[in-house]
């Protein structure tokens, strides 16, 4: 019962929403009724899709560069406390800023004759923290006791991290990667904000372009695409992540 | 009575342990540890015994003093199972020959001979996450006992279990030491485990650790539980109890 409680929140919501658009007659450019958003939904379908299409390759890219490179990254750390040192302060650097401010600069590096480019890194660097920060915490989360049995049995540095940091790192690297995974599409979607013009064929465009002709449903009928691609990645990435772990971890029973 | 040979496996001389903080915590301990024997060492909570076995294990190193003969193969037991708990039990007993480089399909035959050891055969498949408090030590033991250590280290293994599960795993404890004549140095704060198990006694003074008194347990050489009335049981647990007592109260 409580499992459909959600759903019937949502259509309470929807029909208060449709019911007082119409009767305090606010204008569809301001804010147009369920029902209206609908039909844009409908009308413009094969432009949304091959929309969301565009912005699905950029996140996933996205995401998948930031998994392996920050996994990459941290697992580098772990190694050497002397590139941790070395590194992870720019690392920081690049959290901190934020995306939007070194946007044009990147496009204007890589991205003036491939927009797409541009999105992809810009998207890279956004999700590219939670996995590296995670990793790196995973990866030190070793449970004292079993890293004395790997001394006591001479393990070398491989069998180290193979067989005792890399899944000691598993349940951090996983809820890393859920927040990646969303970072991923908020990243591409900011990024094509800032860097497309023309090209740039992604949702985030035409939910721009949706606004400037005052197409407001269709602009709505992006808004709601964008959240429910958002709600499937992170179904996605909990469905994995409950896979890997079920067997073993507190948490995922 | 195993250990008839009285050969020395293990000698510690004027073990000294001061931590970076000053803090004095093994004071010039000399132990000797003979091949076979079943060796405890009891002492009040701080005093060491912990360092000294992770010493013993070569996990720790001694600020002065010496440990001769320490043998390669050496298991260990700690008082928490420290299981990987993304693996299944074949493959938690499977890690110390896995780390040697043995592949789990050479290792199957070793595997299936330790677990039956401790009576887990059923239990290959299950996750640590499915077993007892009882069946994760044992899954520990086995793990420790793959190897067919020479040595069997055990830090308080038993002391987070209920009593009933206690004194089995004691009574299995002894019929492997029996079965395996390993040579065993367990630590406890317990003095009725330390007798029932042990043939050599060690007590520990509390912080910094000395070693105050040995004791040699006789008794029957199959223990069971009738050796918690013989009288090689109880004479055993008064006189160690006594020696505590005064490690205790004497000044540190």
């Amino acid at each position: 019962m409580t499992r459909f409680l959600p759903l019937l929140v949502g259509i309470v919501f929807l029909a208060a929403w449709e019911f007082s658009v119409r009767w305090l007659q606010v204008p569809v450019f301001v804010l147009p009724p369920p029902s209206a958003i609908a039909k844009a939904f409908v009308d413009n379908f094969p432009v949304l899709m091959s929309a969301l299409w565009v912005t699905m390759e950029m996140t996933l890219a996205a995401f998948l560069a930031s998994f392996l490179g920050g996994l990459a990254l941290a697992i580098l750390f772990s190694q050497s406390k002397l590139v941790e040192r070395s590194l992870l302060p720019y690392a920081i650097v690049l959290q901190v800023t934020p995306i939007v401010s070194i946007a044009p600069i990147i496009v204007i590096w890589v991205g003036l004759d491939h927009v797409e480019r541009a999105v992809f890194i810009l998207a890279t660097i956004v999700a590219f923290f939670p996995i590296l920060s995670n990793a790196s915490l995973g990866l030190r989360s070793v449970d004292p006791g079993l890293s004395d049995l790997f001394r006591l049995y001479r393990a070398d540095r491989w069998q180290r991290l193979f067989l005792l940091q890399l899944p000691s790192a598993m349940p951090a690297l996983l809820a890393g990667a859920r927040i990646s995974g969303g970072l991923a599409l908020i990243g591409s979607v900011v990024a094509e904000f800032v860097a497309g013009s023309g090209e740039a064929t992604g949702l985030a465009w035409r939910i721009a372009e949706a606004g400037q002709r005052l197409e407001i449903p269709k602009l709505f009928a992006g808004l709601f695409l964008l959240s429910l691609t958002g709600l499937a990645i992170n179904f996605a990435v909990a469905r994995i992540e409950h896979l890997l772990l079920r067997r073993w971890h507190p948490a995922h029973g | 009575m195993p250990g008839q040979g009285r050969s020395s496996v293990l000698t510690l001389s004027n073990i000294t342990k001061t931590y970076p903080s000053g803090l004095l915590a093994l004071d010039h301990v000399d132990l000797t540890i003979e091949a076979g024997s079943f060796t405890s060492i009891v002492g009040p909570s701080g005093c060491g015994k912990s360092t000294l076995l992770r010493m013993i294990a070569g996990l720790d190193e001694p600020t002065a003093g010496t440990i001769q003969g320490r043998p390669d193969d050496v298991g260990l037991v700690f008082q928490d199972a420290t299981l990987m708990p993304w693996a299944d039990v074949e493959a938690n007993v499977h890690l110390p020959l896995r780390l040697a480089g043995v592949k789990r399909k050479d290792a199957a035959p070793r595997i299936a001979e330790a677990l039956a050891l401790v009576g887990l055969t059923e239990f290959a498949r299950a996750y640590p996450r499915a077993l007892s408090g009882g069946m994760k030590m044992r899954v520990a033991i086995a793990r420790a006992l793959v190897t067919r250590p020479r040595l069997l280290l055990m830090d308080e293994p038993f002391a987070a279990l209920d009593e009933i599960t206690r004194n089995r795993l004691n009574d299995d404890l002894l019929r492997l030491w029996r079965d395996q004549k390993f040579t065993t140095v367990f630590i406890t704060h317990s003095v009725f485990e330390s007798v029932y198990l042990s043939t050599d006694i060690a007590v520990m003074t509390p912080r910094p650790g000395r070693v105050m008194a040995l004791h040699r347990i006789g008794g029957p050489a199959v223990r069971d539980g009738r050796f918690r009335a013989d009288p090689a049981y109880l004479d055993g647990c008064r006189a160690v109890s006594h020696d505590l007592e005064l490690a205790l109260r004497a000044p540190a």
